[in-house]
């Protein structure tokens, strides 16, 4: 659906504003009511998904035109879908397709973002999004006795993805994920320098043929090399290859996991067995594209019906809205869970309703100080519980948090999921 | 003509740049709010000239100085979760939006009341107050309404006050910037010097400040306020245990169980008089802290309209018929003794009155639903099934009896708009809300849903509601409601000089005061009465 066809969610928009919060029904605390990052921050309410609703409306009646500040409320979101879900509390409406449909008509229209741009000339040269180039995107694992998915059959094909393949900072997460997959005897290998981005965080920006371009390059090499199971450790890309494939009808014939679906699979199967305690008090941050992003498409083609004498406005065939319910929540937890000596204790942003860590919707790129403030407040949040450290799935999150960290004193430990089995086995 | 570039410096030099902006994209997304279509034939309203964001009341007193100074309109809001809040009658109007001032100031627990800022939300407040086992009322509207919109600006009536009163009858005092710049503080001190009580010695304004029924920003700013609270005798809303099966939606999760100290039913009775004798015994006798028919129509919330519709047609809602004869009660105690007493005298009003307890009506789950929503708040459900919907009959000054007078005459009236399929009144009973023990009337409305997008219904909307509110229509005076449903935005629909001559003139007296304390007009009076009508500006002009 293009983004016209959103007016009646337009119409209907309410402004009851709470987009800007978490659902009401599950605040615990009211210093961490705030759902919405961009609302918070930048106080307009333009800047919420309500008032995304509204500016769309006026542009459609042509009482605006898509200028500076148009772009700026459309493209400091994180486009985190924390507003979706409580959208959806109590509306049949879809604020997060109608923010992502506004993006792709600045697209492709030439409204372009200027600091995106960079990123984007990147993409389309080298296949990443971390302004490096191809040639150096298998140097993570350079000195690992690997197979070569493009070389030899493997089982598994273990997607680094972009961020874990050029942020050296981080490769030893990278690294840790896939010595964990063959310590438990995985036959696991890896693309190398011919891995490629998955597109996802291009689409976010609105250029949905970049991801399209993208999406039907890995078709093609995961059926050459015979790949039936693909496992990432990035969140993102899981989101991409899971939900945004199927979304634009490029749906991969690959069973698609997140490390920590596999890592959970491995325990229950006792193939790897953490066996060290680690004494250490730890609260989980739910990664967005793993969590409610991470929710299979549904695709639904019918249209909207009125029952006279009834009114509602229904669907033929009825729609199921994803409503994040059938987000990775669960298999994160288990695997810390099943961690000797861990306490682990949850936030009040949680699963369906987590707070992003800032780096999503192509803010950490152009707005690094909105991605590193977002970033501020969900440690606040985690030091709020009595946690030492902050345990994601993602590679992004780990990115943004690290650096945020370092802001306030390195008052608690940024750690992924990989990092804590690799300790504990 | 919006705000020279003078204007927009000096407003600036008082806030900030970073609180205030006339930006033509933010402007337009404070002029779109749900009954907009209806008020006004748009989705859209005028924009404000400028929002501003202001933080302390040093700042609103310097912008509202300089706007009798400039000669422009002002109005303040919170949430803004409503028409007439973002709504100015002129071009050269400007919105303060409070979302800086929102702080619960002080929770007097042995005094029992609460000073809170214009941002705070009655669901902040009732979990805060709940914490030193106080409680606020709770409001039709959803968890985010502001405390001072409701008891300063709207005269919100509640769903509880058969127990907690009327928010509007519960300020105890008030920081009142005029619609001049300068400071009215309401209501009688203490020794401490804190907000006490509302009468006695010293200025009790309240009516003065609300207007007859709600002056919506019309009267000036209202910067603090203090309300009257409410024994409560469980955890705080937020430390209830919530309950949701695995694979169910977030809206699917609800209350686990009704908290200890509190018991619910829902009584049905042969007939709706018998069901409203008992109704009034219970309440008379100070038993109940909730007996609300208003709501009990509302069941399961379902996920979606689909998901809604899927259980119509299975035959799975609650009949209508039976809801009209049936009451919600809910008591309360602080003791195990207290609550057993109220309950064996709720018990014997009911049997007296020939009521008994229908299974389908109390399932354990549902009542657990009911009581979060009759307690603390139902959410926005009512806005999803048709888009909108108004609410027609008797206001704050109704009684039951005249409510159970005038249904049936509603039901009538009603009738050929049912059979057109327009507009839906799913509510077959009454609906109402006794205040105060039955000892000062009820407040009660029957929520019509129409569909803002469909033209026939907007126009079948306006027709019924036309219908409802004629002074020599089936419910001549008695239709004048407290909110007017979307009939009082006065820069439209003048329905307080439609109304004046029925009830005294009222509006003149109105008018007198609103002029008074704004006389340089610059108080948006468009959710209250204008300075003029204009008969009165074409009369002074011949």
């Amino acid at each position: 659906m293009s983004w016209e066809n959103y007016e009646h969610d337009m119409q209907r928009c309410t402004r009851c504003s709470y987009c800007k919060y978490i659902p009401w029904r599950f605040i615990k605390n009211f210093d961490f009511m705030e759902g919405c990052p961009s609302a918070a921050r930048y106080n307009w309410h333009a800047y919420s998904a309500g008032g995304k609703f509204n500016i769309g409306y006026s542009l459609l009646k042509e009482k605006i035109e898509i200028n500076e500040t148009f772009l700026d409320v459309v493209y400091k979101c994180l486009m985190d879908g924390s507003c979706d879900i409580s959208c959806k509390v109590g509306q049949d409406i879809e604020p997060l397709q109608h923010m992502q449909e506004l993006r792709i008509k600045c697209v492709d229209e030439g409204y372009l973002l200027p600091q995106h741009q960079p990123f984007i000339r990147n993409l389309r040269k080298e296949d990443n999004m971390m302004l490096k180039p191809r040639s150096e995107r298998g140097d993570w694992a350079k000195d690992l006795p690997v197979k070569r998915a493009t070389e030899e059959k493997v089982e598994v094909l273990y997607h680094a993805g972009c961020r874990y393949s050029y942020d050296q900072e981080l490769w030893p997460v990278a690294r840790a994920g896939l010595t964990l997959l063959q310590q438990a005897g995985v036959d696991v290998g890896i693309m190398g320098e011919d891995e490629a981005c998955c597109g996802g965080r291009a689409y976010e920006l609105g250029y949905v043929g970049e991801m399209t371009k993208f999406a039907e390059h890995q078709a093609e090499t995961f059926r050459t090399a015979g790949i039936r199971t693909l496992v990432t450790p990035c969140a993102d890309c899981y989101a991409t290859y899971r939900v945004l494939y199927d979304k634009i009808g490029k749906k991969l014939n690959v069973e698609v996991y997140h490390i920590t679906q596999y890592l959970e699979k491995l325990i229950l199967e006792g193939k790897l067995q953490p066996k060290k305690s680690l004494p250490l008090k730890v609260t989980y941050h739910d990664p967005c594209h793993l969590g409610r992003l991470g929710e299979p498409w549904i695709h639904w083609n019918g249209k909207e019906v009125k029952v006279p004498g009834v009114l509602m406005w229904l669907h033929d065939p009825p729609k199921k809205y994803r409503r994040g319910t059938f987000g990775v929540y669960d298999a994160p937890r288990n695997v810390i869970k099943s961690i000797p000596g861990l306490n682990f204790v949850e936030m009040y942003r949680i699963r369906e309703y987590a707070w992003c860590c800032g780096a999503g919707g192509g803010v950490i790129d152009a707005y690094p100080d909105f991605a590193e403030w977002t970033a501020l407040e969900r440690l606040r949040e985690a030091l709020s519980v009595g946690a030492e450290a902050i345990v994601s799935a993602c590679p992004w999150c780990k990115r943004v948090f690290k650096d945020a960290a370092k802001k306030n004193g390195n008052q608690i430990e940024v750690l992924d999921i990989i990092e804590l089995v690799q300790q504990s086995v | 003509m919006k705000l020279t570039a003078d204007e927009y410096r000096a407003l600036e030099d008082i806030v900030g740049p970073d609180y205030i902006t006339q930006d033509p994209v933010i402007m337009e997304s404070y002029n779109q709010v749900w009954g907009n279509k209806l008020a006004f034939g748009d989705k859209r309203h005028n924009p404000p000239a400028a929002v501003l964001l202001p933080g302390s009341i040093e700042e609103i007193q310097k912008i509202v100085k300089f706007c009798n100074k400039a000669g422009i309109l002002f109005k303040a809001s919170a949430r803004a979760f409503e028409y007439v809040a973002t709504y100015l009658s002129s071009e050269r109007g400007i919105l303060l939006e409070l979302k800086r001032l929102n702080r619960i100031l002080e929770i007097d627990e042995k005094n029992m009341h609460a000073v809170v800022e214009p941002y705070v939300t009655v669901y902040q407040l009732q979990d805060a107050a709940g914490r030193v086992g106080l409680y606020t009322g709770k409001p039709g509207v959803g968890y985010s309404a502001s405390v001072i919109s409701l008891a300063c600006c709207h005269q919100e009536m509640t769903i509880s006050q058969i127990y907690t009163s009327g928010y509007g009858r519960n300020v105890l005092g008030c920081e009142w910037v005029l619609p001049t710049g300068d400071i009215l503080n309401l209501g009688t001190s203490n020794r401490e010097g804190g907000w006490f009580s509302g009468d006695g010695p010293g200025f009790s304004l309240r009516g003065i400040l609300r207007g007859r029924a709600g002056a919506n920003g019309g009267n000036g700013i209202i910067t603090k306020c203090s309300v009257k609270l409410y024994p409560w005798y469980s955890d705080p809303p937020t430390m209830q245990p919530l309950e949701r099966k695995p694979g169910e939606a977030l809206s699917a999760a609800q209350l686990a169980r009704i908290p200890d100290n509190y018991k619910a039913w829902v009584f049905t009775f042969p007939t709706t008089e018998q069901m409203l004798k008992a109704s009034t015994e219970i309440g008379q006798a100070e038993l109940a802290c909730i007996v609300a028919p208003a709501y009990m129509a509302t069941g399961f919330q379902e996920e979606g309209n689909d998901e809604m519709w899927t259980k119509m047609k299975e035959g799975k809602m609650e009949d209508p018929n039976k809801i009209a004869r049936s009451v919600p009660v809910f008591i309360n105690g602080h003791s195990a003794r207290e609550l057993a007493y109220r309950e064996k005298a709720v018990m014997a009003v009911v049997k007296k009155w020939e009521g008994y307890l229908d299974p389908d009506l109390n399932n354990p789950k549902i009542m657990a639903q009911r009581f979060q929503y009759q307690m603390w708040s139902t959410g926005i459900g009512g806005l999803r099934a048709t888009g909108d919907f108004m609410v027609s009959i008797q206001g704050a000054d109704g009684s039951t009896e005249m409510q159970l007078k005038f249904r049936p005459i509603e039901v009538e009236a009603f009738k050929p708009f049912r059979e057109r399929g327009y507009i839906v009144q799913p509510n077959m009973g009454m609906s109402y809300r006794p205040m105060e023990h039955f000892s000062l009337g009820s407040s009660g409305g029957i929520a019509t849903g129409y569909d803002p997008w469909d033209p026939e219904s907007l126009a079948a909307a306006r027709e019924y509601m036309n219908l409802v509110y004629d002074p020599n229509g089936p419910f001549r005076r008695f239709g004048y409601t407290n909110r007017g449903a979307m009939m009082q935005v006065e820069a439209i629909e003048h329905i307080h000089e439609r109304w004046g001559p029925i009830y005294d003139h009222a509006d003149k007296w109105l008018q007198k005061v609103r002029n008074m304390l704004d006389p340089n007009r610059v108080a948006d009076w468009s959710g209250y009465i204008p300075p003029e009508y204009e008969s009165q500006k074409k009369k002074s002009a011949s």
